[in-house]
């Protein structure tokens, strides 16, 4: 466990959660702080599968969908504990995810792609197309949730140590998880899986374990979601955000868990920032990303290699 | 343990591709602590064997059996944790990760946390076990390069490493020495002779170059076109009228 924690990490967190206390910062970079971090969690769940067991999901917006819309139909009928969003977020995500990734982990290479996709478009076309949780407007207008009765998380500051929170637990985990018997063994998978089988390991049944872990991580992420923004929207589901997961965590650097909080952070406040200036933002937004790609192959994280004359290297 | 020290008994395995027999009626026994070898030209049906064996593939007909249990279809992981591993005769390894991770992976496999849920959380100390290994292979020393950047010849010998590492009953070995250079192929058959007799394996073994199998096998089976035609003590086997006709005769890959 002693090295779970590193004391540049420590360090980090501590000023992430100095943060709110600088005098003078203003609710809206809070607020956009708040959904970097978030970003940055789901992006490093992802990465579980992505960089270290070699699996790309293009449905983790199911997962993010699924728990923002947990807590918002919770919310909507005054259940108004973080604890019970979260945990009825487990519960959903965690269902939907046993099924995915049942059937998307006994097909090997594009088909898990597509299979988490096409369930991930099953889960989007629900929403948005039947009335039963609001249709294409989702459920809006929610009221803030509560941390325990009388401690409502109505601040921007609360909202923010509400993210915080989640992201350094999931960092907690995924750093565990990486450095187990488990964590080894999914590396193991990404380099070789048919030669992990033949060292008497079930791939498909740590496939499942890697898949539930960062479905249930990124469920979790958007079980908090609603209780800064007030609604959940079929906007969630799309697409197009697991696509904006996947970038993120390319732009970090794969393999790397703390180079996709990076990413993820970075594209959002791009986005925020480019989005503020011009509508056409994603032109913007697409050639960062082209150049990230083109020269630097290992993610922004990679660029410490310019101060440090180490190789990187990925996980294990 | 079987009656009469049997490991592995081998009963008419037959293996369809379609309308191609890759292999016909073949039986054979492998007795405890023995060196077999299988022998025959390329194409002669001696992988397909081992993939039936080790459970890649399943037979069109007959049983395989380990350790007088049947493991006809059982899934490679399963015929793995039962105490029968296998190399490969292309070399197969985790190119991305180092050579020690490589070998601690697979010696993990074994520890008491594997396939539980704490395997979530605790990381086995195997590295004794994977180093020790490493320096019986003369690997001790490259043990933090990635397994890519090994030489044909060290790639060999991992490739074993992770095989052993399992802690196995019974080796399968595909030609081991694929592609080393005569005088690494006696080193290595002498070290694999070595490994076996200090850990009191079984051995099968496949080569299609019979000067190796001579040296180091208690028995041998030649494959010829998919069918056992012959089985004997290396003696046995050189003076085969029908082995040395398939060798030397017209019918060559």
């Amino acid at each position: 466990m002693s090295k779970v924690v590193t004391w540049r990490s420590a360090v980090v967190f501590a000023a992430l959660a100095a943060l709110p206390l600088l005098p003078g910062v203003p609710r809206y970079y809070l607020l956009l702080a708040f959904d970097a971090l978030l970003f940055g969690a789901i992006a490093m769940s992802l990465d579980l599968l992505m960089g270290y067991t070699g699996l790309v999901s293009f449905g983790h917006a199911a997962f993010y969908g699924l728990g923002a819309y947990a807590t918002a139909v919770l919310l909507e009928r005054g259940v108004l504990s973080v604890w019970a969003s979260v945990g009825f977020a487990l519960i959903v995500v965690g269902l939907y995810a046993l099924v995915v990734s049942y059937f998307a982990t006994a097909r090997r290479g594009i088909y898990f792609a597509l299979l988490t996709l096409i369930f991930a478009e099953v889960v989007y076309t629900f929403f948005r197309y039947t009335q039963t949780f609001g249709g294409s407007d989702g459920i809006q207008g929610l009221p803030d949730a509560t941390l325990f009765p009388g401690v409502a998380i109505d601040t921007p500051a609360r909202k923010y140590y509400l993210v915080f929170v989640y992201l350094l637990l999931a960092w907690l985990v995924c750093r565990v998880v990486v450095a187990s018997h488990f964590g080894r063994v999914l590396v193991a998978i990404r380099e070789n899986e048919d030669r992990a089988r033949f060292l008497g390991y079930n791939v498909q049944r740590y496939k499942m374990g890697a898949c539930m872990i960062s479905a249930l991580l990124t469920g979790v992420g958007g079980a908090i979601y609603p209780m800064r923004s007030a609604f959940a929207t079929p906007d969630l589901l799309v697409w197009t955000e697991s696509g904006e997961f996947i970038i993120s965590v390319m732009i970090g650097g794969l393999g790397t868990l703390v180079g996709p909080i990076i990413g993820g952070a970075f594209f959002t406040i791009l986005r925020d920032k480019v989005s503020s200036v011009v509508d056409w933002y994603f032109i913007v937004i697409g050639l960062v990303l082209i150049v990230i790609v083109l020269f630097m192959p290992r993610g922004l994280l990679g660029l410490r290699r310019l101060f440090r004359g180490r190789p990187w290297r990925a996980a294990a | 343990m079987a009656r009469g020290g049997v490991i592995l008994e081998v009963d008419g395995v037959g293996k369809q591709f379609g309308a191609l027999a890759a292999l016909t009626g073949v039986s054979f026994a492998v007795s405890e602590r023995q060196v077999f070898s299988v022998i025959g030209p390329n194409g002669a049906g001696k992988s397909t064997l081992f993939n039936v064996i080790a459970g890649l593939h399943q037979p069109s007909t007959g049983a395989v059996r380990f350790g007088g249990r049947d493991i006809t279809g059982l899934p490679p992981e399963a015929v793995n944790r039962l105490g029968l591993a296998k190399t490969f005769q292309i070399t197969n390894l985790f190119p991305e990760i180092s050579v020690l991770d490589n070998v601690r992976v697979a010696a993990q496999s074994r520890a008491p946390e594997s396939g539980r849920l704490a395997s979530l959380w605790r990381r086995p100390d195997v590295d004794a076990a994977a180093v020790g290994l490493l320096e019986a292979f003369g690997l001790g020393r490259r043990r933090e390069e990635l397994a890519e950047n090994l030489s044909h010849g060290e790639q060999r010998y991992l490739e074993i490493c992770l095989a052993l590492a399992t802690a196995p009953r019974l080796l399968l070995l595909d030609e081991p020495t694929a592609g080393m250079t005569p005088g690494e192929t006696r080193d290595a058959t002498a070290l694999i002779r070595r490994i076996a007799e200090e850990r009191g394996l079984t051995v099968l073994l496949i080569e299609h170059d019979m000067s190796v199998v001579m040296g180091i096998s208690d028995r041998v089976a030649v494959l010829h076109f998919g069918e056992k035609i012959a089985e004997g003590t290396p003696e046995q086997i050189r003076n085969d009228p029908r082995v040395i006709d398939a060798y030397l005769g017209g019918a060559d890959d």
